[in-house]
């Protein structure tokens, strides 16, 4: 094993050391010490994660933050030493900064695995330097930046980049037919995971219809079920591209109070249950078992580690303030937003809840993604109030308006602090307030939240 | 009274957001117990366009516009032309406001026909010209500002004929030179401000309603609606992004 260099040293270095002052500070900085330490070793990334005895990559639109978390839990509780980027940031610097805080200030990984979610766009960039064994893919929706194709374009400079890396083998979601067509596209043996029919799929699309056209001859695909968005059962009536057989497959889900299901491998079936909440989770935990049971890990490891998985900020955290609960969830996107509303539509009792849209770099700075998201759902369902805040609050609220929400029901409250504090004014202990904030106004909702919770205590 | 729609590619031209305005109008219409009637007419229908009070075409992404704009010619093209002649009110956006003009030349030259309802034409240009957009247009008399957010890489030029939508406050418009936005023809309007136009300018929205209603009820007055929370919006819009000079300054401020 060669000596790291010195640029690789003091990167490393200057990472730990802005990690440090943030910790210091109190500031959550997930990519700012990456960032630095790319600065000074443009190839850090390559010469830290190579010293790992095997990389993984999870990649997608949604859920691989949750995704990645709960397979690093089973991998954890199966005794791997695990490095990961747990907070989502999952650019270059982000992944830096994950692989700096496990290695030791002589530039030695003091871990043995590498479990990375990366960026659809940054996989392209990042593959060749990761030289991953296995790459987990949950889904490719439309982002709320992409426009124009961008997302065929990045699909397909992922499957380039697979390609590229001999011995790859994909775990890819059957149900979702552009991840599922990355199996033909690559060439690389590809193992699938997909949902069964249940009472909870739908004969009808919703209106976001991203993949509507056949990835291989652009025909529109034909449905026997959808689960929600593009997934579903699908075939092409053209060129004969289908839903793929599954290795492993969720049966009987059952959604509230939390996510239980069976997980039919061959011939056998067992049972799983995750502490969290909404269809698309569903598909989270299945994307992790999935890959657990490819990389051999007992059943019972994998059920526990589910079991007992507690989530990171945004993804269905949960607060308690003096007896009230509170579930913040990140939004991001229509086909996001959609699955959150529907999880709140199975809850009993009045919804009530603070929306937060920004309109900064990180959230996007076109705010008409709002007016694809499937509001109209709500018309019919309790509505306590809803509260719009953020820098976009008021365009929330038109669009809420518009959904057929009365008026009266809805609020503009530009400051947060004030706006989760009138939401907490309109529950009674025991019920739950919903918070769905955009990126930028993630970290600001926890902080507020966290806060709260702590002076009641 | 009933106002009838029609949907033209809604399951192509579906970008982000712009099928905000088909809602805008049905509730605008509803709460004033005027029906509203959508009908979306797909790739590869014939329809007699002069049947509908109200046409409506979004914005496609690249790929899809090719395929539109050979179908627009075949099925639809001499319908639309004819209806919007008889005094059928239009809202074309974006993509689908290219495809109404003469042409479209594509970065390697190519000259893609358009319907040329508008006496307009586009250039693919180099770089998208995305952002706020805020412009300054006359309504019944009144000066008005339109706000917005565009999003697109053809240059649109107009030419005799055909008069701009309004004049850009903040941000690019039809080409990022000429200082004009959109383009009208009688009742046809094209513009680049895409996905939920309407709703953020209900002003405008109220103006295409009375014009679609015209073509079977002749003039008609629209009872006012509450519209608060849409007049918010609109003024927080123009007060962020309406004003060039600021928006440099708080630019130079943040990076300070
Ligand atoms: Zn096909």
């Amino acid at each position: 094993m060669s000596l790291p260099s010195i640029k690789t040293l003091l990167a490393v270095w200057l990472g730990k050391g802005i990690a440090c002052v943030n910790r210091t500070l109190g500031r959550g900085g997930t990519s700012l010490p990456g960032m630095a330490a790319l600065k000074v070793d443009p190839a850090l990334i390559k010469k830290l994660v190579s010293q790992h005895r095997q990389v993984i990559v999870v990649t997608g639109t949604n859920g691989k933050t949750t995704t990645n978390n709960i397979l690093a839990g089973i991998l954890i509780r199966a005794g791997y030493r695990v490095a990961w980027n747990r907070a989502g940031a999952n650019m270059k610097s982000g992944i830096a900064t994950a692989l700096i805080e496990n290695t030791s200030l002589l530039g030695k990984a003091r871990t043995s695995t590498a479990l990375l979610e990366v960026d659809e766009a940054t996989v392209p960039l990042v593959l060749a330097d990761l030289q991953p064994a296995i790459m987990v893919v949950t889904n490719f929706f439309r982002d709320q930046l992409d426009r124009y194709g961008e997302l065929d374009k990045t699909v397909a400079l992922i499957a380039e980049g697979a390609k590229k890396i001999p011995g790859l083998k994909l775990i890819l979601n059957a149900d979702d037919p552009l991840v599922a067509s990355l199996a033909q596209r690559t060439g690389r043996d590809s193992y699938f995971y997909g949902v069964a029919a249940s009472r909870w799929v739908s004969r009808v699309p919703e209106q976001v219809r991203e993949g509507c056209h056949c990835p291989f001859c652009s025909h529109c695909l034909e449905y026997a079920y959808y689960h929600f968005s593009q997934l579903g059962n699908y075939r092409c009536p053209q060129c004969g591209f289908s839903r793929p057989p599954v290795h492993w497959e969720a049966v009987d889900p059952d959604m509230a109070p939390g996510i239980t299901f069976y997980l039919q491998e061959k011939e056998e079936r067992w049972r799983l249950s995750l502490p969290l909440e909404g269809y698309y989770n569903l598909y989270n935990v299945l994307a992790a078992a999935a890959a657990a049971r490819f990389m051999g890990i007992d059943q019972k490891i994998v059920a526990e580690a589910v079991r007992t998985y507690t989530p990171q900020t945004g993804r269905m955290e949960e607060f308690n303030i003096g007896g009230k609960r509170v579930l913040l969830v990140l939004v991001k996107n229509p086909a996001g937003f959609n699955q959150v509303l529907r999880s709140l539509l199975l809850k009993e009792g009045p919804l009530n809840m603070v929306i937060a849209i920004n309109d900064l770099d990180a959230d996007g700075k076109d705010v008409s993604w709002l007016w694809d998201v499937n509001f109209e759902m709500l018309a019919k369902a309790p509505v306590g109030k809803i509260i719009c805040t953020g820098l976009r609050g008021a365009d929330m609220a038109v669009r809420l308006k518009y959904a057929g929400i009365p008026e009266e029901k809805l609020r503009i409250i530009d400051d947060r602090e004030e706006a989760v504090e009138e939401g907490l004014n309109l529950i009674g202990p025991g019920e739950t307030l919903y918070v769905l904030p955009t990126y930028t106004n993630l970290f600001p909702m926890s902080k507020i939240l966290s806060s709260r919770q702590g002076k009641r205590k | 009274m009933e106002i009838k729609i029609a949907y033209l590619y809604s399951h192509q031209l579906n970008l982000y957001g712009d099928r905000g305005n088909i809602i805008a109008l049905c509730r605008r219409a509803e709460w004033r117990g005027i029906r509203p009637v959508v009908v979306e007419i797909g790739l590869g229908e014939k329809a007699d366009l002069k049947e509908y009070d109200f046409i409506f075409l979004g914005g496609g992404s690249d790929r899809e516009q090719q395929i539109i704009t050979a179908d627009l010619l075949r099925y639809k093209g001499h319908s639309l032309v004819e209806a919007v002649e008889e005094g059928t009110a239009l809202l074309s956006i974006c993509g689908g406001y290219q495809l109404l003009g003469q042409f479209y030349r594509t970065a390697t030259g190519e000259e893609i026909k358009g319907i040329g309802l508008f006496n307009a034409y586009t250039v693919a240009g180099k770089g998208r010209l995305i952002g706020n957009i805020v412009i300054e247009t006359e309504i019944d008399g009144f000066k008005r500002m339109v706000v917005g957010f565009e999003n697109h890489s053809g240059r649109t030029y107009l030419g005799a004929g055909v008069k701009p939508m309004g004049r850009v406050l903040a941000g690019y418009g039809n080409n990022g030179e000429d200082g004009f936005e959109g383009a009208v023809y009688k009742k046809a309007w094209g513009t680049y401000l895409h996905g939920p136009l309407l709703p953020k300018n209900p002003f405008l929205a109220d103006l295409l309603l009375r014009q679609a209603l015209e073509k079977r009820y002749g003039p008609v007055e629209l009872v006012p609606l509450k519209d608060g929370l849409e007049t918010l919006t609109h003024e927080r819009i123009v007060e962020r992004f309406g004003k060039k000079k600021k928006k440099l300054f708080a630019g130079i401020l943040s990076k300070i």
